[in-house]
């Protein structure tokens, strides 16, 4: 599943995305329909580190910086490019899942950046989740203070909950997933919108 | 079901031996000692007479049996065990030798469970230390009488997949006088394993709280499903060992990198219920306070001493989060205040930690502890016993088991020092008080019963 494939894919459980198109050609982007700020995005399953190389191109205002992302993300890699309305929020987290050896399929969150890298700041739990433990979830978290009201950051905590419970929903209904990455997910006053996504599915014939 | 394991009316102990430092002669020596009341059935080819018992030569004489112990190397165990199985609802076989050292031994192991499947017994082990049931008697394991101690009957089960680990564990808890209900190394685990033990000791009435030693488990998702139930009846505890081992699997992916097996197994806990502890004194300890002492919920907690310092460093231990449990000491009431200044010690400092000095008698704590528990502000009592100072006596344990038991409040006792200390330690756990002979180990059970109020809250919810 490329990254547009696992947005649309999340959307379908009412998991909010970015708005964004698939463009192919240069000249469909003529017919885009976006708000600027917006970003491209090189789209492809190979590249798992999209920004380190040249695969990202942010803040573009304009048709014509737009045509030139393309051009310069297409030329480079010969795929398909992303484009997506820019979004700003307060503080990105990361939502992930594995598939355990022991336990199955769990649940990650935590706060993302140098939290994660860091700081190992993440918890687990074992899917399906119940609204309590989405909640002990970030209660988890040793940077709470953060999602919290620190230094005037305001984040909604429902909707975080509400995000992890729809993970958990989504891998129940498909246990051929074996291991996702929603990284960043932002978070702004109201919502939880899952910036890039990747889905691992079990390669047919393995078990 | 594990009824005729755990008291069996019969035991075999297939390659009896008669050379006291051949495990098949302790295993009799520990049924003798330990006062197993049941049959006995010893069995060796040279037959004769061993501690008493008369030997059979031969499996075929021997009547069915609740439990048979095989005490015979891996090979001999293999080729005696279809007998053994015909006659046994419970086997033990003692050996190593088997899937621990490779797939010759794996295949060892496989035909013996076959066997043991088709005559309808049930396997613990192989390589293991096998069982110890104080209430029974039943004991297989092979330790050096003169240099450990067999813990007496209690209420906390043991199931571990380290025999020796479990047997250190039981011995150092041994010395003031920790019981357990029972003791089961699950060893190589071909057969029975830790999901349907747990699943027992979650019915028996003799077991107030379950403890496990893991180094993987069974069926991570049965043994969710199973902690759940029994942990809203009794407490567990797991130490879980390979905390830092990695599991690689999704590694291109972050969340493949951040989480080893261990975060999943720390918050499997989490949804089931169990309490986690890091080392083999934690697993007692935690397991000793939530056998005796009351759950509470609520996180304000006052000290009684006769030791300022021990007072200042529990106060560090109760309110810090770093190396602390982050509870809060209580505000006393202005009521509770005024009772112990002045109706019972004039001369101690009235703030929490109260600290009734050195002058402090037996009475005095009586009037402190009695004012506590009437206090709304305190929601549990952790009081040192400090018998260094000459107006404490032995008469204080009677004070404390007297408002352990009849007090609302929970009490976490604190007693530190050398041997008379440890003897007072032995007296308060053979009244059921929760008590420890250090700060952060009295901290510590506090915690897990404010834990633990908050997991039954969640499960019960």
């Amino acid at each position: 599943m490329n990254e547009y494939e696992a947005k649309k894919f999340l959307s379908s459980y009412g998991i909010s995305i970015p708005r964004g198109y698939v463009i192919s050609s240069e000249g469909e982007i003529d017919k885009l329909s976006l708000n600027y700020p917006i970003v491209a995005k090189v789209l492809s399953e190979e590249i798992l580190h999209k920004s380190d190389v040249g695969g990202v191109i942010l803040n573009i205002t304009s048709k014509r910086e737009a045509k030139e992302a393309f051009k310069k993300i297409h030329g480079k890699f010969h795929t398909p490019v992303l484009f997506e309305e820019m979004v700003r929020g307060e503080v990105e987290v990361i939502v992930g899942v594995i598939k355990d050896q022991t336990f199955g399929h769990a649940l990650m969150f935590g706060l993302g950046g140098i939290f994660t890298e860091i700081y190992r700041d993440v918890t687990f739990r074992v899917i399906p989740i119940a609204k309590k433990d989405a909640e002990a979830m970030i209660e988890d978290i040793r940077g709470k203070k953060i999602l919290e009201g620190y230094r005037g950051i305001k984040v909604n905590r429902e909707s975080v909950v509400d995000l992890l419970l729809k993970i958990s929903k989504v891998v129940e209904d498909n246990p051929n997933i074996i291991g996702m990455d929603l990284n960043p997910v932002i978070l702004t006053h109201d919502d939880a919108i899952v910036l890039d996504a990747k889905i691992i599915l079990e390669k047919s014939g393995e078990s | 079901m594990f009824d005729s394991l755990i008291s069996p009316k019969s035991v075999a102990v297939i390659g009896a031996s008669h050379n006291p430092s051949k495990i098949g002669y302790v295993v009799l020596k520990n049924l003798a000692t330990h006062g197993y009341r049941g049959e006995v059935y010893p069995v060796n080819p040279k037959g004769g007479e061993i501690l008493g018992y008369r030997v059979y030569r031969d499996i075929g004489e021997i009547p069915p049996v609740d439990l048979s112990i095989i005490t015979l190397p891996a090979e001999l165990t293999v080729r005696v065990f279809e007998d053994v199985a015909r006659k046994s609802k419970f086997i033990i076989p003692i050996a190593g030798g088997f899937g621990e050292t490779g797939p010759e031994g794996k295949e060892l192991e496989n035909k013996i469970l076959e066997i043991a499947n088709r005559h309808g017994a049930r396997v613990i082990g192989p390589n293991t230390v096998g069982i110890y049931i104080p209430r029974s008697g039943v004991n297989t394991a092979l330790i050096v009488p003169e240099r450990s101690r067999f813990p007496g009957d209690g209420k906390i089960a043991f199931i571990t997949q380290s025999g020796a680990l479990g047997l250190l564990t039981m011995d150092s808890f041994a010395m003031y006088g920790v019981g357990f209900s029972a003791f089961i190394n699950l060893g190589n685990r071909v057969d029975v394993n830790e999901n349907e033990l747990l699943r027992y000791f979650g019915d028996d009435d003799h077991t107030q709280v379950v403890i496990l030693y893991i180094e993987s488990f069974k069926d991570g998702r049965e043994f969710m499903r199973i902690a759940k139930e029994v942990s809203v009846r009794k407490p567990i505890v797991v130490l879980k060992a390979g905390r830092t081992a990695r599991g690689g699997k999704a590694a291109s992916l972050h969340t493949g990198a951040l989480g080893g097996s261990d975060a999943v197994a720390d918050g499997a806990f989490k949804q089931c219920g169990v309490i986690r502890a890091y080392d083999e004194v934690e697993l007692v300890d935690y397991a000793r306070a939530l056998a005796y002492g009351k759950p509470f919920s609520g996180n304000r907690v006052a000290v009684v001493t006769s030791a300022g310092g021990v007072g200042v460093v529990t106060t560090d231990y109760i309110e810090s989060d770093s190396r602390g449990v982050g509870l809060k000491m209580a505000e006393l009431d202005e009521e509770t205040k005024r009772i112990i200044r002045e109706e019972v010690v004039p001369f101690a400092s009235v703030e929490n930690p109260v600290d009734m000095t050195a002058q402090a008698s037996d009475d005095d704590y009586d009037g402190v502890l009695e004012a506590l528990n009437d206090d709304p502000n305190v929601d549990a009592i952790l009081v040192y016993a400090l018998f260094q100072t000459p107006l404490i006596s032995e008469r204080l344990v009677d004070i404390i088991e007297k408002w352990h038991h009849r007090g609302k409040k929970p009490i976490v006792v604190g007693t530190i020092g050398s041997e008379f200390s440890m003897k007072m330690l032995g007296e308060f756990e053979k009244r059921g008080i929760p008590a420890y002979p250090s700060i952060e180990r009295a901290v510590k059970a506090l915690r897990v019963l404010h834990d633990r109020a908050h997991i039954l809250g969640r499960l019960i919810e």
